[in-house]
Parts: C-alpha cells; sequence; structure tokens
C-alpha cells in the first residue's frame, strides 16, 4: 500500500492531490502484470481504467484517426496512460498499447477515481487540469481531446498546438458560484458552521440566563437582547419596530459613505502619483509617514477643536483613517506592477501620459481595492469611536449613551447591528471590486499562472 | 477582412531596415560607489533582416547590451547605430524608446488586464493613427495568421503560456518594428512546449522579416534560430567568438538531428562552457 | 573596509531622497507654524489650521512636562495595557491560528462564528466590557486584545494556509510524522505572516488603548483610576491646554511606532532566512 502511494505520489495528476484523496486512490489500485508482447488494450475498446505503469516500458501508438502531433510514444515508469477512462461522455481507447518489455502496472478505475477526485474539494481540480495538461504536452493531442477530461469548473486546458480551435470556453460567474454553492452544502461545513454558532449563543445563554454565573449574570442576556430586538413595543426604546433606529443606523452609513467617497476621491489619485512619481514621493511622503504613526483616535480631541459642530470633528476622523490606508495600499500597488509592463508600453509607442491611465492605474487596481476594503474597515472602527467620544446618533452613540443610561441590552442590539452593517458594506466594495476586475477574477478561478 | 489580409501579406520580401551597428560600447554601473562593469567595449554588426543570437551566462551583461538598443537604460561610452542613425552615443547617452524596436519580455509582458486583441491593439491604439475598428480588423487578421483566432477575447491569465509569446510576438509585429529583441523569452517553458514556440517563431519570421536580437543561455535554441551566433565572455561581457551559422533557412525540427547541427554545437559547447564556469566562480565569489 | 563603511552611510544620508524629506518636513512645520499664528500675522485666523497651536509652542510645553512624572506614568501606563492586550492576544491567537489551519474541522466550527464577531469594532466592546469586568484596568486590557486578536488569527492562518503543498509533500517523503511536520515546515512557515500580524496588530492596540482611555476616563463618565497617554490627550482638552493634546499625540505617535519597530526587529531576529543578502 505504502509503496503504491508512493507510486503514484511521484506521477504527474496525482502529485497535486491531498494525501486523503491519495490514499483512497492507492486503495482502488489494482497491480497488474503482463509479459513482453502483450497489449493492454488496443484503439476502440471501451475505456473502463487508468493505467500508472510501475515498471518495465510500453509501447503507445495513438489511432491515426485522432490528431496527435506525435503519434508514437514509449511509456516508462511512472507514466500514466489509458486516460480516456475519465472522460466526459464516450470512453473509447484512443490508442494501441503493447509490451515490449515485462511490465507492471497499477489499474485505477476510471469512474471512482473520477468520483474520489470530485470528492477532494481542495486539489481534485487540479489534478483533473493535470491530466489534461498531461494529455496535450505529453501525448501531443489537440484540445478538443484534452478537453474531454471532465474539469469542475470547465478550465480550458489549451496548447499553442492546434490553430484555429477555440481556446478556451469560461465558465460563467454564475455556474462557478452555484458549482461552489452545491459542494458547500454537501460537505460537513454548514453543519460544523451551526454547531459553531450554537456553543457561541449557547454558551452566552447558559452562562449569563441560567447558570447566573458571577459577573456574566450582569450581561445583558439572549432572549433578552432577541425580545428587545424584535419587540413592537422595546423597553428601553430602541428595536426594528422603531424609526429612531433605522435613523441611528442611516447617520452612521451616511456618515461612513461621506468619510469614505471623500477619502478614496483624495486617497487614490495622492496615491497613484506617489508611486508613479519619485520626486513627489520623496517630497511627500515623509510627511506622510510623519502623521501615520498617530492613532487616528488620538485626532478626536483635535477634530473638536478644528472643526465646529459634532458632525465635522466625527467625519473627519472617519475619514482620515480611510485617506490613510487607501493612500498607502495604492502607492504600493503602483510599486507592485512589474517593471516590464511600463518598459513594454514605452516600447509599443506609449507615452508617459499613456502609461499612467493604460498601465499604472489598472495595474494597481488590485491592490486599491484591497486599500479599499481596509479603508471601510478602519473607517467603521474610527466612526464608532467617534460617536462615543462625541456626535449625536448614530451606532456608536447608542452603544455609549445605552451604557451611561443602564439600557443593557441595547448595547448589544447596537453591536450586533454594527457588526451586520459593517459586514454588509465590506462585502459592496468586494463586489465592486470583482465587477471591475474581470480580469483578475477570471485569472483566479483558473488557479493563476 | 480579405482586404485586411492583403495588407499584411507584402511584408514577406525582404527586410531592408533594421541594421544595428554596436560600435565600443561600455556600461559600467554604479550604483552605490562601486563600479560594475557590465559591457565591455563591445563591437557587434547585425545586417537587416538578421537572426542574431547572442550566448552567455545567466547575469552577464547581455541584457544590459540589449536595454540599451531598447532605450531602458544609458550607456557609458560607445555608441549603437540603427541604419546609420544613432540612437544613443556621444551627447546622447540614452536612447528613446520606440515602437521600431520591440522587447519579448523574459516573463512575457501582455497586460493581463486587457483582452489578447486589446493586447495586440495596444501599440496602434497609442500611436492614434487610425480608428479602432481599422486597427481591430487589422489585429484580428494578424492574430488569425498567427493561430490565435478564437482567443482575442481571452485575458492572457486564461490562455497557455506558450499562446501567451505568440501573443506577445503579434502585438510587437503589430507596429512594422524594423527590430525585434527577445529577452530569453522562452527560458521559464518546458522543452516540449519551448520547440514548438521555435517552430512557431520561425514560421512568424519567415512571413515578415524583421532583424531579430535574440538572448538565451541555450545553446542548441541558439544555433537552430539563428544566421549569427554570438558567444559572450561573462562578466564584463564582450563578443568572444562570433560564428555564422551555415544551415540554410527555412529550418525545421529535423535540423536538430544533422550532422552540421551537431558539427557546430561541439565547436561552441566548450566555449560557452568555459564561461559559464568562470561566471559561477564569480558568483560564489560575490555570495 | 571601515572607511568604505562611512562613506556608505554619509552617503545615505546626504542622499537626494533624504535632502528632499528634510526640506519637506521643514516646509510642513513652517506651513504649520504659519498657519497656525495666522491670526497674529494676518489679523484674522485660517480655517482649521488657524485653531491648531504652533509647533513651537508644542516644543516649549513639552519642554516643560519632560520634568514632569505624571507625563511620564502616562507613558508607562499605556505602555502596560498595550503589552498586556497585546501579549495575551499572541498567547491566544497564534495557537487558535494554527489549530484553525492543521485541523479542518475546527476551522470549519469556528472560522464562521470568527467571521461574524470580527466586523465588529473592538471600540463597541468597551461597555460590555466595562459591565463584566470587575476593574477598569482589565476592561481596558479586555477591548485592547480584541483589538489585536482579530488581526493575529487571520494572519496567522493566512500564512499557515499559504505554505506551498511541496514543503508538506518533500516533509512526508522523507519519512516526517504530523508532529515534525507541524513543527519543523508549518511553524517556520508560518512565522513571517505571526510577525506582519503582530506589527498590523500592533497599531491597532495603540489605536484601542487611545480610546479606551478616552472614554473611560472622559466621555464615559465613569471617571476611575484613568492616566495613561490617551487620557492625558482627553485632559488636556478639557483643561483646555491644546499644546499639551499636540504633545500627548506625538508622544503616542513615537511609542507606537517605536514598539513596532521593536517588533519587527525580533521578527527579523526570528526570520533570518527572509534576509536578503
Amino acid at each position: 500500500m505504502e509503496q503504491v502511494e508512493q507510486l503514484l505520489k511521484r506521477t504527474l495528476p496525482f502529485q497535486v492531490v491531498s494525501p486523503e484523496t491519495l490514499g483512497n486512490i492507492a486503495g482502488i489500485s489494482q497491480r497488474e502484470t503482463f509479459s513482453e508482447g502483450d497489449v493492454i488494450y488496443s484503439a476502440g475498446q471501451s475505456a473502463n481504467d487508468v493505467y500508472v505503469l510501475a515498471s518495465g516500458r510500453l509501447h503507445h501508438a495513438i489511432t491515426p484517426q485522432v490528431n496527435a502531433k506525435i503519434h508514437e510514444k514509449s511509456l516508462n515508469a511512472g507514466d500514466v496512460f489509458g486516460w480516456a477512462a475519465i472522460f466526459e461522455g464516450e470512453r473509447i481507447r484512443l490508442a494501441d498499447v503493447s509490451c515490449t518489455e515485462p511490465v507492471e502496472v497499477l489499474r485505477i478505475d476510471g469512474t471512482k477515481l473520477l468520483d474520489l477526485l470530485r470528492r477532494d474539494r481542495n486539489f481534485g481540480d487540479a489534478a483533473m487540469r493535470s491530466f489534461s495538461q498531461l494529455i496535450s504536452q505529453q501525448y501531443y493531442l489537440p484540445p478538443s481531446v484534452a478537453n474531454r477530461v471532465p474539469s469542475t469548473l470547465a478550465a480550458p486546458a489549451t496548447t499553442a498546438e492546434e490553430p484555429g480551435e477555440p481556446a478556451a470556453q469560461m465558465a460563467s460567474t454564475w455556474t462557478l458560484t452555484m458549482y461552489r454553492a452545491g459542494e458547500w452544502i454537501r460537505s460537513p461545513d454548514p453543519y460544523l458552521m451551526m454547531i459553531g454558532f450554537m456553543l457561541l449563543l449557547g454558551s452566552w445563554y447558559l452562562t449569563v440566563e441560567v447558570f447566573k454565573l458571577p459577573r456574566f449574570e450582569d450581561l445583558p442576556g439572549l432572549t433578552t437582547v432577541v425580545t428587545e430586538w424584535f419587540a413592537t413595543d422595546p423597553m428601553y426604546g430602541l428595536s426594528i419596530h422603531t424609526s429612531e433606529y433605522y435613523q441611528h443606523v442611516w447617520v452612521s452609513i451616511r456618515r461612513v459613505a461621506i468619510a469614505f467617497l471623500l477619502a478614496t476621491a483624495l486617497g487614490v489619485p495622492l496615491g497613484l502619483f506617489l508611486g508613479w512619481s519619485r520626486t513627489f514621493r520623496e517630497y511627500v511622503f515623509p510627511v506622510f509617514e510623519l502623521l501615520r504613526p498617530i492613532p487616528i483616535l488620538a485626532w478626536v480631541p483635535l477634530a473638536i477643536i478644528m472643526f465646529t459642530g459634532s458632525e465635522t470633528p466625527v467625519i473627519f476622523l472617519t475619514f482620515l483613517a480611510s485617506f490613510f490606508a487607501t493612500a498607502l495600499n495604492t502607492m504600493l500597488g503602483v510599486e507592485s506592477i512589474d517593471e516590464s509592463y511600463t518598459r513594454a508600453a514605452y516600447c509599443l509607442g506609449a507615452n508617459r501620459w499613456q502609461v499612467f491611465r493604460e498601465v499604472i492605474i489598472p495595474g494597481a487596481m488590485p491592490y486599491v481595492f484591497t486599500g479599499l476594503q481596509i479603508s471601510v474597515g478602519v473607517a467603521w472602527f474610527s466612526l464608532v469611536a467617534g460617536e462615543m467620544v462625541s456626535g449625536q446618533y448614530g451606532l456608536g452613540y447608542v452603544i455609549n449613551t445605552s451604557y451611561t443610561m443602564v439600557r443593557y441590552p441595547t448595547i448589544i442590539i447596537g453591536m450586533v447591528t454594527l457588526g451586520i452593517v459593517g459586514y454588509a458594506t465590506s462585502a459592496m466594495v468586494r463586489v465592486a471590486g470583482n465587477y471591475m476586475m474581470q480580469w483578475r477574477l477570471r485569472e483566479m478561478a483558473l488557479g493563476g499562472r | 477582412m480579405n482586404a485586411m489580409l492583403e495588407k499584411v501579406k507584402p511584408r514577406t520580401n525582404e527586410a531592408r531596415y533594421g541594421a544595428i551597428r554596436i560600435d565600443d560600447v561600455v556600461k559600467i554601473y554604479d550604483p552605490e560607489g562601486a563600479a560594475v562593469m557590465a559591457v565591455d567595449h563591445c563591437t557587434l554588426d547585425i545586417k537587416a533582416g538578421e537572426i542574431c543570437m547572442i550566448v552567455g551566462p545567466s547575469g552577464c551583461g547581455k541584457t544590459s547590451l540589449l536595454n540599451a538598443i531598447a532605450g531602458f537604460h544609458d550607456i557609458t561610452s560607445g555608441s549603437i547605430h540603427m541604419d546609420g542613425e544613432m540612437l544613443c552615443g556621444p551627447g546622447k547617452p540614452k536612447a528613446e524608446p520606440g515602437a521600431d524596436r520591440i522587447v519579448v519580455f523574459q516573463n512575457g509582458a501582455l497586460f493581463p488586464w486587457k483582452t489578447n486583441l486589446e493586447n495586440v491593439a495596444f501599440g496602434p491604439m497609442m500611436a492614434g493613427k487610425l480608428s479602432k475598428k481599422e486597427i481591430h480588423e487589422k489585429a484580428r487578421a494578424m492574430m488569425a495568421d498567427a493561430g490565435l483566432s478564437g482567443t482575442e477575447h481571452n485575458y492572457p491569465g486564461e490562455v497557455s503560456s506558450g499562446l501567451r509569446r505568440r501573443v506577445e510576438i503579434v502585438r510587437a509585429l503589430m507596429n512594422d518594428p524594423k527590430v525585434l529583441l527577445f529577452d530569453e523569452p522562452y527560458r521559464a517553458l518546458d522543452s516540449l512546449t519551448r520547440s514548438v514556440m521555435h517552430e512557431s517563431l520561425l514560421e512568424i519570421y519567415y512571413k515578415n522579416k524583421v532583424t531579430i536580437f535574440f538572448i538565451t543561455h541555450d545553446l542548441e535554441e541558439a544555433i537552430f534560430l539563428g544566421h549569427k551566433l554570438v558567444i559572450m565572455t561573462s562578466r564584463p561581457c564582450r563578443p568572444k567568438k562570433i560564428l555564422e551559422v551555415d544551415i540554410p533557412h527555412p529550418r525545421d525540427y529535423s535540423v536538430l538531428t544533422s550532422p552540421r547541427f551537431r558539427e557546430l554545437l561541439e565547436e561552441t559547447s566548450e566555449v560557452v562552457h568555459e564561461e559559464a564556469r568562470k561566471s559561477f566562480a564569480a558568483g560564489e565569489k560575490e555570495g | 573596509m571601515a572607511m568604505n563603511r562611512i562613506t556608505k552611510i554619509k552617503r545615505s544620508i546626504f542622499s537626494r531622497s533624504s535632502l528632499r524629506a528634510i526640506i519637506a518636513i521643514i516646509v510642513f512645520l513652517v506651513l504649520w507654524e504659519c498657519g497656525s499664528r495666522s491670526k497674529e500675522w494676518l489679523g484674522h485666523s485660517l480655517p482649521w489650521i488657524g485653531l491648531v497651536p504652533p509647533p513651537s509652542a508644542v516644543v516649549l510645553v513639552w519642554m516643560d512636562l519632560l520634568g514632569d512624572s505624571g507625563y511620564w506614568e502616562s507613558w508607562y501606563l499605556s505602555t502596560m495595557r498595550v503589552m498586556s492586550g497585546f501579549v495575551a492576544a499572541m498567547i491566544i491567537g497564534i495557537p487558535l491560528g494554527l489549530m484553525m489551519a492543521v485541523s479542518r474541522t475546527f476551522n470549519s466550527i469556528t472560522f464562521p462564528t470568527f467571521e461574524i464577531l470580527r466586523p465588529i469594532p473592538p471600540l463597541a466592546w468597551v461597555p460590555v466590557a466595562i459591565i463584566f469586568w470587575p476593574t477598569e484596568e482589565l476592561s481596558i486590557a479586555f477591548v485592547t486584545f480584541l483589538g489585536a486578536f482579530f488581526t493575529v488569527v487571520i494572519n496567522v492562518l493566512g500564512g499557515a494556509k499559504a505554505i506551498d503543498m511541496r514543503f508538506y509533500q518533500s516533509a512526508q517523503a522523507m519519512g516526517s510524522s504530523q508532529w515534525d511536520i507541524f513543527r519543523r515546515v508549518v511553524l517556520p512557515a508560518t512565522i513571517p505572516s505571526i510577525v506582519v500580524g503582530s506589527s498590523v496588530g500592533m497599531g491597532i492596540t495603540w489605536n484601542v488603548v487611545v480610546a479606551a482611555e478616552m472614554i473611560s476616563g472622559g466621555g464615559g463618565g465613569t471617571s476611575g483610576t484613568g492616566g495613561g497617554l490617551g487620557f492625558f490627550i482627553w485632559n488636556s482638552y478639557v483643561g483646555g491646554s491644546y499644546e499639551q493634546i499636540v504633545v500627548g499625540m506625538i508622544s503616542i505617535g513615537i511609542a507606537g511606532y517605536a514598539s513596532s519597530e521593536l517588533l519587527r526587529g525580533i521578527g527579523g531576529f526570528f526570520t533570518p532566512w527572509l534576509k536578503t543578502r
């Protein structure tokens, strides 16, 4: 068994699977020996098994009906053949395979193998892709053949050999999502996730409301919070049925939105110029670095002094946090662009401005969106602090005043609402990023380069 | 579409442009006071339409020479002329990068955020002389000619690496360059894909005769592709041996097994190996 | 050799980029000074900047404070709080992150819960922490801990998951046991991301400490023992000493920067293979 696993691990398609899957594949492999001159299978027969050559040499001749670049090939230990057994649709042998020496092979049932690979959520795809690569690169067959290996993501296995062959059929984002969702439901994950939630809520409920452990009993309990949150007539004045609740949510969202948009509008261009022009960076970046280590929240009193009213200081704080994150990440994004892209653009006759527009801006995009996601996070972070210290209305204000006025369940309502709204806004930024960077999404769906 | 093809085809005749003369070029890097000589009094003549293969150990300074021609770096002394016009030389240490000399990069530099078609169309779009429709039509025709139909709307990240290299060459040819500069473009490919790429490069070359300046450390690749073979010394780099490859073009893969190919390989491999050994020893000292 | 090194250092100090940095900072300070003194010079103060105390006044106030023991006590108190919260986050966060990376089942149970709690900003926990923990000191430490905790776990998990499969395979092929793989492959390969996570976490920790001190000492109303640099800033604001606010801000900036640098130094010591020649 051990030996079989070792052998499988040396072959191209099985190198990538998880140790667990490898063990399972070894479990369904059967050792067989053939003597010199034996024919293992010939073209036209139905294909049931995939083979791995363990020792000896084989002669592999692809039938002339298939358009292979090279038809004949000799196989050595570690080579994989008989891959027609995992094709989608009709499984018919495409080659004659005969032994030029006494050989030992591993025989693996194709249907069972496919099943195992499909179950390997992490590496099954890679193994199947590896099969189609093997077919096109080691057996010199056109993509039309290589693509018959079912690929869960419908990843194209294209090679340069076949002119005129449609190179890639891209799975739409939708099928991809559906596939992932289906896989997820079938895996143990959702149930384990429920266990996790149960543990969290259960321990909250038990410690606070059932056992009334010391210290815990002072906290608002699960049922109290839930009843309060959904009550039509809340005891402490805030539930999903009161307009005041939505007013607080709206005020917070509006503050974050203003600050975030302002930070993006100023931070992205600043970051782009910082990354692009060395002179500009050498003059401006030191000042930037001088201010950055000061925690955003240490600005609170200064912000209150500088800006009149209670609204502007909070927005200023929120803006400041977002601004630093956005500008810094955008600058890093520009610096991360491979020099050969800018050089290639200059080579192709682009001027400095065209390089900025066509290379610098799109090239920095992945980092910009990472920056924007961080920026939304820190925006909420400093908004809460700002609202707790100064400011009126808003979720941070709710949390703080509920504490001072001893409306404990409302504190939790405020916290949970913050979590939900915060998560939703960063998800929105992520979706916007994916929408704007189709190229990156597709590249990643195929496992990158 | 057909009319477009007609316009592409006439380039088949012999190249009249793209002769390069490298004259006594020296390149010294001086990053932190420690002067490092990369190119040492290098003189080289490349005829128009010739495939000139520069062979040398990794890091020997051949890329500095390519960067000087492309206009990415300046030179310390000497001069480089193209078709009698000075690219860089006394009073003008750095050449202007331009669409008449296009580099095909080591790791490929197709813009991953543009589709293959947009990549191919990039040069003419920047020049802005033709309308977008005309440019895309020409790009499609050239891609079809190079066997790239069907991949126009894929992003480079979605197609195989061999295919990407081919798109990159087509992107360069779109600009009617006089010289193509290859910086070890096939280094990262496996040997099978590489052999396919060699044939496809020659195929494209026979259709569009341009001067090719090709850097490599693979001697077989150099002999198979080149008209002229320049073996460089290890850092600083200077031509050590210049050789005309007298195997007639057009060539295909049968050349690899021909006796003349073997002879040339034997004749040169000793020289190359010696330089590689020197550079390895030097590298160990640096480390 | 020694001469060479000295000339190198000289070169880097007097290089174009450092000169430009110095010029930029001087220009910044001059603009700040002029903006702050606009009332004296122009007759009416500029918006925003006109209300900020000028750097010269800040420096004078700072000089006085250097001999003040209360100022240094604020430093000490904040540093201790940061350290306790941060160390707790490391002690709990690193093993948790590693366990989530190693065991799929554990990951499936804990990760979604973790992701649900993560978007709640650490400061929103302040009132709950005050209700729950018996002393104010503990509640500040708890919120500080939360600030660093999530970042540390996410980084450790990400780092352990990003390990090249080939490392596992080669370790397995060489006959390593599960424990060996964990100790000799997973752990060292994760150290770089632990370092990154902890230096980011450190930044958040300072943020949280300052805010927690301000909220509990100032806005919160329940004035307790308080203290710390955040409290120092808030107190200066309430007392109307605007120069001291800026001194406090700069002090926290220095403290945060120094602790991040310290962490980076320690991290560099643990990851010698990341140093380029």
